[in-house]
């Protein structure tokens, strides 16, 4: 019993939580790849640019709640900006084209944060404080917030894709746009909107987070490796497989740290995904075709 | 006559004017400051700097050095040990700095011993824990009065089992110094009698350190053994608190885990840590304490371990004074078994053979944010024997021995 709640529980926790935040991430990245076919390099740094814009916001304000709100705002609109300027004139290209152009604003983005904030570590404060004695445990009731809000804003994105007009058109979008557009629904436009979305997602994971990881110009880089195998065990496109597979990765890697130490966790969750795309390719709920 | 008196007058106010003022006429001697001014260790360059700058401003108000003025050139090595070379040899070859403070992290410090070795120069280190520098990488050049993982662990290990517990889980920072202090802290425990239950590292500026809880809750040691410094110490401490671990386990740590002036931020986590080191400014020892008001007088901040850069310049300058020389190869014997007085620990000897200097070193547990002496360490005891050229724990592993 004991070790349960001193030790198996707040592993599980652990995974849930990063999980959580994983989830919103490799979410963005899984409709973008859908919708465009590319997988977006930019992601992480769409995700870093939250929390640096976070940063600014909570510089200028001292409010971290603000910060939550404006964050993916501002990032949202650059991400859109973005989609309009670069990505749109490419859509008719091979996909390798996209992906050349996201791995260079990936390295455009991550140099500009470096030349405006610098290459040093900052730190954001979180919010909320303290711990919460949790069935015996003690936990940080900031990661605790952590995982209601992403829980919370899962749930809200599962309501948006399945109850909403709009979400209908983005899956829409995502089986086939061509049709779509022969049915009159402006899809450039449903494109820009869903970048935009996207970005803010990320932006968001990357300023919730940003207390716990701290914030400096690499942090894309090393989340965005994770997201992509979230999106690939998921199964390529998938929405719901995407929430379940940054689930699993993110208990796993909690779990198995118990006997491995977590720099060698990565090279056994590398390992995990290979085993499951032997057996079974296209991730646990992609479409058939896509890595077959 | 008239054109003669007229010339000279012209030639005089010329010379007058054009000729420097007294005190640039007073030749310069360089010294060099590298180590991490930003970043995970930024606290311990930074305070490397001030103890340097000290040093140099009162040997300058008495004249200097063998006649020369003292001109300390700082430079920033990332931490690492790459930039630290090119640094070191920028110092040496472009400034020609006659010594060299350096570098912070033991890694960065270890790269700089093959430039100062080949380019014949004193090399100080003030703050590096590693064990290596005064066994397998050791060069005539190098000098050290920061205490090494050998004597930190000779120091610490007794006290723990003694005071604390015999169950201890080892946590270190996955590089030179953090895997040089576990090594000997694993050996020195289990020679008396403890038990390690579990060793982990982190790599250096680990972010988030809870990945690495549940297998210290699994162990669930007496006393949790830290071997981490700078910021990562601070995020550690914050994180372990968050998680309840500090109020779970006993922790004790390494002379560098944390500089005296990060302790009131974080002073609930720290409560009761168990420290070894060689300064602090709550210490009443009137050494400790004279320092401490010279420090503070110059730089309205306490001093802290970085003391130790003090004394390097110190004892640079005295042996530059004895051997009537900077020659490196003429210093090197007369700083060998050289002793100074009246240091913030009182006598620093430096031992011939490894070129270690013998220090007493104190152990301190935190209280309200104050690191408060509780027991000192004989540095003759804790120094063990000199081991140039060879692996000072050979035939070590990393093997839980469970009994």
């Amino acid at each position: 019993m004991e070790y349960l709640t001193a030790v198996l529980a707040p592993q599980l926790l652990h995974g849930l939580v990063f999980g959580a935040a994983l989830g919103l991430l490799a979410l963005g990245l899984t409709v973008i790849f859908g919708l465009l076919g590319v997988m977006n390099f930019a992601h992480g740094e769409l995700y870093m640019l939250g929390a640096y814009v976070g940063l600014a916001v909570i510089g200028l304000t001292g409010s971290f709640w603000l910060a939550l709100l404006l964050a993916p705002l501002a990032v949202a609109l650059l991400g859109a900006l973005t989609e309009v300027a670069t990505l749109r004139p490419l859509y008719r290209r091979p996909p390798l084209y996209g992906l050349i152009l996201t791995f260079g604003l990936a390295l455009v983005f991550r140099e500009g944060v470096r030349q405006v904030w610098g290459g040093d570590m900052r730190r954001i404060l979180p919010p909320i404080t303290g711990s919460t004695p949790l069935l015996g445990m003690t936990y940080p009731t900031y990661r605790l917030f952590l995982l209601a809000v992403s829980c919370a804003l899962l749930l809200l994105l599962w309501l948006f894709f399945t109850r909403t007009r709009a979400g209908i058109l983005v899956r829409a979008a995502v089986q086939d746009a061509e049709m779509l557009d022969g049915l009159g629904v402006n899809v450039p436009r449903l494109f820009t909107l869903a970048f935009a979305g996207s970005a803010a997602l990320a932006a968001l994971a990357g300023l919730l987070l940003a207390p716990v990881f701290t914030v400096y110009p690499q942090m894309g880089v090393e989340m965005i490796l994770l997201a992509f195998m979230v999106v690939i065990l998921g199964g390529m496109g998938s929405l719901g497989g995407s929430v379940v597979a940054a689930f699993v990765i993110g208990i796993a890697q909690s779990l198995l740290t118990l006997w491995l130490n977590p720099q060698r966790v990565a090279i056994a969750i590398f390992g995990l995904m290979i085993l499951v795309l032997i057996v079974r390719p296209r991730g646990f709920f992609g479409r058939e075709g896509v890595l077959e | 006559m008239r054109r003669l008196l007229a010339l000279s007058t012209v030639v005089l106010v010329v010379v007058g004017w054009a000729g420097p003022p007294a005190d640039a006429q007073q030749k310069v001697v360089r010294i060099g400051d590298l180590g991490s001014k930003v970043g995970v260790f930024e606290g311990y360059g930074k305070y490397q700097t001030m103890a340097m700058q000290l040093a140099v401003e009162e040997l300058n108000a008495r004249g200097g050095v063998l006649g020369h003025r003292i001109e300390m050139i700082s430079e920033d090595d990332d931490t690492k040990p790459a930039p630290a070379v090119r640094k070191a040899e920028k110092l040496i070859l472009q400034d020609g700095v006659k010594m060299l403070v350096g570098a912070v992290s033991s890694g960065a410090t270890m790269a700089v011993m093959d430039v100062t070795k080949k380019h014949r120069v004193i090399h100080w280190n003030s703050v590096s824990c590693a064990e290596f520098m005064r066994t397998t990488k050791f060069h005539k050049y190098y000098f050290s009065n920061q205490p090494d993982s050998r004597m930190q662990a000779n120091g610490l290990a007794k006290y723990i089992v003694d005071r604390m517990g015999k169950r201890v889980y080892i946590f270190y920072t996955d590089y030179a110094m953090g895997q040089s202090d576990a090594r000997q802290f694993k050996t020195a425990l289990e020679r008396l009698g403890g038990e390690v239950v579990g060793v982990a590292g982190a790599p250096l500026d680990t972010k988030d350190f809870s990945p690495w809880f549940g297998a210290i809750n699994q162990a669930n040691p007496d006393v949790l053994f830290l071997a981490f410094a700078g910021t990562d110490s601070l995020r550690l401490m914050t994180q372990l608190h968050s998680f309840g671990m500090t109020k779970k386990f006993k922790l004790a740590g390494i002379d560098c885990f944390l500089l005296q002036q990060d302790l009131p931020a974080i002073a609930e986590p720290m409560e009761g840590f168990v420290q070894l080191a060689h300064f602090s400014p709550y210490n009443p020892d009137p050494n400790m304490q004279a320092f401490n008001n010279r420090f503070k007088k110059r730089f309205g901040v306490d001093a802290n371990i970085m003391a130790g850069a003090y004394d390097a310049v110190m004892f640079w300058a005295a042996a530059v004074e004895k051997a009537k020389t900077f020659d490196a190869d003429r210093l090197v014997p007369v700083l060998e078994g050289m002793c100074l007085d009246n240091t913030h620990i009182g006598r620093q000897c430096i031992r011939k053979e490894d070129h270690q200097v013998v220090m007493d070193m104190h152990l301190y547990q935190v209280k309200g944010g104050k690191n408060i002496p509780i027991a000192k360490v004989d540095g003759l005891q804790a120094i063990g024997e000199p081991m140039v050229g060879k692996d000072p724990l050979e035939g070590f592993t990393w093997e839980i021995k469970r009994k």
